[in-house]
């Protein structure tokens, strides 16, 4: 489904060049649910935003159901992330104005859905995550875990292909990380969605099927879960931060 | 850091921060300054002996222009206040004390106020001169450009900002030393527990505001005082209960019909909406009353400039004397002619007619109705026409054409269709004539007394001898325009002593109208009635649409996010702008619905209520109407356009 083919991103002038990326590749196949972990300046919300078309690549090419999107101008960009991208933010990133209903619902306005079948497809997705009764209420007026599941159901339910999720547990205490994990897990499983999802803490990467390791913007190593459980794979994941040299506190 | 330095950034901050607010207040201080040197200007009260009373009016005016500055500077102290609570916050956690901080923010806003002041009075004395320079054009008296200073006009000028900034800061300054570190630091967590408070009674508040809001405005059009002062609270109960319920009103009508709400950008631009009300609505209804009070000021000084126009008469007689006896007409014209200029003079008769059904034809197809006083004559009042071909030759008009059959029909311009549909012969002396040629140049016919009352027949010589004398007039044309003392000498005769002093009126019937005179009396009427009105309206105005703006300027934080996550979300970037566009629109529209609902029946019932032939023209009530509302709507969108673009620039994603 996604390509991503030897990418690179600098930022900086020629006296002082940071090299965000240095020559990413990997691809993501058709309901996948993919983590990406590195330590801070690792370039994982780099890589993110240049996927999800907020940042530009230097170099590269990035490929999805085998259209490269770096080469699409900034009004088929628009018209490319309405349609096939979901995103999940740290912050959740809801409108405060708007109730969680009308903050799904945005995702179908942008996609100019049929106005009378909006609330029908909203409801029938806050239902599957579990926010179907607090669909009224204000962001500042819900929980934490609640906010980010509205902010899973504005990803998903104008039948958007790749969800992004960058750090969605960051700002969730633990219940609220395992609820949200197994939501993901659910969505990805049970609805279909393809998943790739930027964070620093093992617990949530290993409820992913494959770990992608960053250091200094470089593909450091991959790991996949493949048949085993949950809890081994988690020490698994902690092995290889240590390998990678991160500081520990920084990962759990 | 001291602080005196540390208040020196804030003000430097906060004037770029808040340049709009800083801008209103330079513009008021330079309106302030402009007519205080109105006030302490020789040269200007020596125009006429009324232009004393003019001190009266714009010092009254100043004083209500001080009031609504002082909440002005009071309201955005606060709002500054509330932004910058958790900076203050700091400084106290830092170790100031409560009156340190409450000194910083006080310093600061004085020293706003200080270079607003710096500012302002060199842009004043810009500001006098073109006011200066329409005066002098008003009482046609010669222009030269002089550059002044008046030190009394500064000193009032300072009194005034004193007094708005000493009250507005002493209040902010008694809350600082209130609060408490929590406070300030969360200061805008208490904000947002009122939002989208939703209220049962709001369908009933809001259908009582609308029945307000209606009765006020009939009220307000009676122009009775007492209805008036009822009819203006009932405007303030509607603004109030219109804004306050609106805001749950608009989410209540798209929960009844939720495919709306998901339609184009109606979602979120009604969103924006509700919540501004929500948080707002009470500011909205503030900023909706000052406009009201803005349009019905302007309004107001427009048909006043009207009135006082209309009875100008700019191309007729420059001297005319009409009374009822012979005598004092020609004790009149003997005087005139004693001790003025005249270039020409003409005495006349004017007679009265013998039709009785034309008078009630116009009352009823023309709005036409007479003077109380002229109850004395039923018909029309007949002139001859040799009379009539000399006023026109003194007037310089082309010679009207007269027909031994016809009768002409001198008219003011709005009575021309309705006099021109009118087919009834005239007999006179057992002679018929039929309607003629209508005209309608000036001709001293908006008087009470001149030359018909608003219309005039035009008779030959022979038909008007049978008829009784009704008036007996002269009309003169002078050199020069005869000074005040000129006049006064010949307004004399008109009064005679009485014993204890007092002056009275010799004849009720006898009038003297003299061009120059009334030329200036109108001038003075203006400047006494007409400047003050708009220098409060151009006030309110300015005033409210700061509110507005510096409200929404504040908000670009959230603005920004908004539209960094709609890109994000795929909207693009034509859409957004316009979401800007409609977000903007509708804000800065809503406050100006209900003014304009009760200006524009306002007005016209004002234009209405005045003498009809007056208000014509340039006084016309739709080109009243439409200059209240264009002038207000210029000064409105000079604000809205500056908010657009600031926004468009600091809001939308690159």
């Amino acid at each position: 489904m996604l390509q991503v083919r030897n990418i690179e991103k600098y930022y900086g002038n020629q006296n002082n060049l940071t090299k965000a990326l240095d020559r990413v590749s990997f691809d993501v196949a058709d309901g996948e649910f993919i983590a990406i972990m590195g330590a801070s300046g690792s370039g994982k919300t780099t890589l993110l935003n240049c996927i999800s078309t907020i940042d530009t690549v230097s170099a590269g090419d990035i490929l999805l159901d085998g259209e490269s999107i770096t080469e699409l101008s900034s009004g088929e960009l628009a018209k490319f992330r309405r349609e096939k991208l979901g995103f999940v933010f740290q912050d959740f990133n809801l409108l405060d104005t708007l109730t969680l209903e009308e903050n799904i619902g945005l995702a179908l306005t942008l996609n100019h859905s049929d106005p009378k079948k909006v609330q029908k497809q909203l409801q029938s997705i806050a239902a599957q995550l579990g926010i179907g009764d607090v669909l009224g209420k204000f962001p500042y007026q819900v929980s934490g875990g609640q906010k980010q599941r509205a902010a899973c159901a504005r990803a998903m339910v104008a039948g958007q292909s790749l969800l992004l999720a960058d750090e969605p547990t960051g700002a969730l205490d633990s219940g609220a990380s395992k609820n949200l994990l197994e939501i993901m897990t659910h969505m990805n499983q049970k609805m279909g969605a393809t998943i790739l999802m930027v964070t620093h803490d093992a617990y949530s990467a290993s409820y992913a099927g494959r770990v992608l390791f960053l250091k200094d913007g470089r593909l450091f190593n991959e790991l996949l879960r493949g048949q085993r459980g949950r809890s081994v794979f988690y020490h698994e994941i902690l092995d290889v931060l240590a390998l990678l040299g991160g500081d520990i506190s920084d990962v759990i | 850091m001291t602080l005196s330095k540390l208040s020196f950034r804030g003000a430097k901050r906060q004037a770029g921060d808040y340049l709009i607010y800083f801008v209103t207040v330079v513009m008021v201080c330079a309106m302030l300054y402009a007519f205080n040197s109105l006030v302490f200007s020789e040269e200007i009260h020596n125009l006429s002996d009324m232009m004393d009373n003019m001190t009266l009016t714009i010092v009254l005016a100043s004083i209500v222009v001080v009031f609504i500055i002082g909440w002005l500077v009071s309201y955005t102290t606060g709002f500054m206040l509330s932004r910058r609570s958790r900076e203050l916050g700091t400084y106290l956690l830092i170790g100031l004390e409560n009156k340190q901080v409450a000194r910083l923010f006080f310093l600061e806003n004085l020293l706003v106020g200080g270079v607003a002041l710096l500012f302002g009075v060199p842009l004043g004395n810009l500001v006098y001169q073109a006011l200066r320079a329409i005066l002098l054009t008003m009482f046609s008296a010669p222009y030269h450009f002089r550059y002044d200073f008046s030190l009394k006009a500064i000193g009032l000028t300072y009194v005034y900002f004193a007094a708005i900034y000493f009250f507005a800061l002493f209040r902010s300054r008694k809350r600082i030393r209130r609060m408490k570190i929590y406070d300030l630091i969360y200061f805008e967590r208490q904000n947002e527990a009122e939002l989208f408070k939703k209220s049962k009674t709001r369908k009933t508040l809001f259908a009582v505001s609308i029945a307000f809001g209606i009765a006020g405005t009939i009220l307000l059009m009676t122009a009775q005082f007492l209805l008036g002062v009822i009819g203006a609270g009932c405007i303030i109960v509607f603004v109030y209960g219109f804004f306050t319920s609106f805001s749950s009103g608009v989410p209540a009508y798209f929960d009844q019909k939720p495919e709306r709400k998901y339609r184009g950008q109606s979602l979120i631009v009604f969103r924006t909406l509700t919540a501004k009300l929500a948080t707002m609505g009470v500011v909205m209804a503030t900023v909706a009353l000052l406009f009201t009070a803005t349009l019905l000021t302007e309004g107001s000084g427009m048909v006043f400039n009207g009135i006082f126009q209309g009875r100008l008469e700019k191309d007729a007689f420059d001297l005319l004397f009409v009374s009822d006896q012979e005598s004092h007409r020609d004790q009149c014209r003997k005087n005139m002619e004693q001790q003025l200029p005249l270039t020409s003079s003409w005495q006349y008769k004017l007679y009265q007619g013998n039709d009785d059904s034309l008078i009630p034809y116009l009352e009823e197809t023309a709005g036409y109705y007479q003077y109380r006083y002229s109850h004395d004559y039923n018909g029309p009042l007949l002139m001859a026409c040799s009379d009539y071909a000399a006023l026109r030759d003194m007037l310089g008009l082309p010679p009207a054409e007269p027909s031994p059959d016809c009768y002409i029909i001198h008219c003011l311009p709005y009575l021309e269709d309705a006099l021109g549909q009118w087919k009834q012969p005239l007999s006179l002396d057992e002679k018929t004539l039929i309607p003629g040629k209508i005209y309608t140049e000036q001709f001293a016919q908006n008087l009470w007394n001149g030359n018909g009352h608003q219309f005039l027949l035009v008779v030959p010589d022979e038909l008007c001898a049978g008829q009784p004398v009704l008036r007996f007039a002269v009309a003169a044309m002078t050199e020069y325009d005869i000074t005040t003392k000129q006049y006064e000498m010949l307004s004399g005769m008109l009064y005679e002593q009485a014993a204890d002093g007092t002056y009275t009126r010799k004849d009720e019937w006898d009038y003297l109208y003299a061009k120059a005179s009334l030329l200036r009396d109108t001038a003075a009427w203006s400047a006494m009635a007409v400047f003050p009105l708009f220098y409060l309206a151009l006030t309110l105005a300015m005033t409210a649409a700061t509110v507005l703006t510096v409200q929404q300027l504040s908000e670009e934080g959230r603005y920004r996010r908004q539209f960094e996550l709609l890109r994000k979300l795929g909207m693009d970037s034509g859409e957004i702008r316009r979401a800007l566009f409609w977000q903007l629109g509708i804000y800065y529209l809503m406050p100006v619905i209900p003014p304009v609902l009760v200006a524009i029946p306002f007005i016209l019932n004002m234009c209405n209520g005045v003498e009809p032939g007056t208000m014509v023209g340039a006084s016309s009530p739709s080109v009243i109407l439409a200059v209240s509302l264009g002038l207000f709507f210029l000064v409105y969108l000079i604000y809205t356009v500056i908010a657009y673009i600031n926004m468009k620039r600091n809001v939308l994603p690159e």
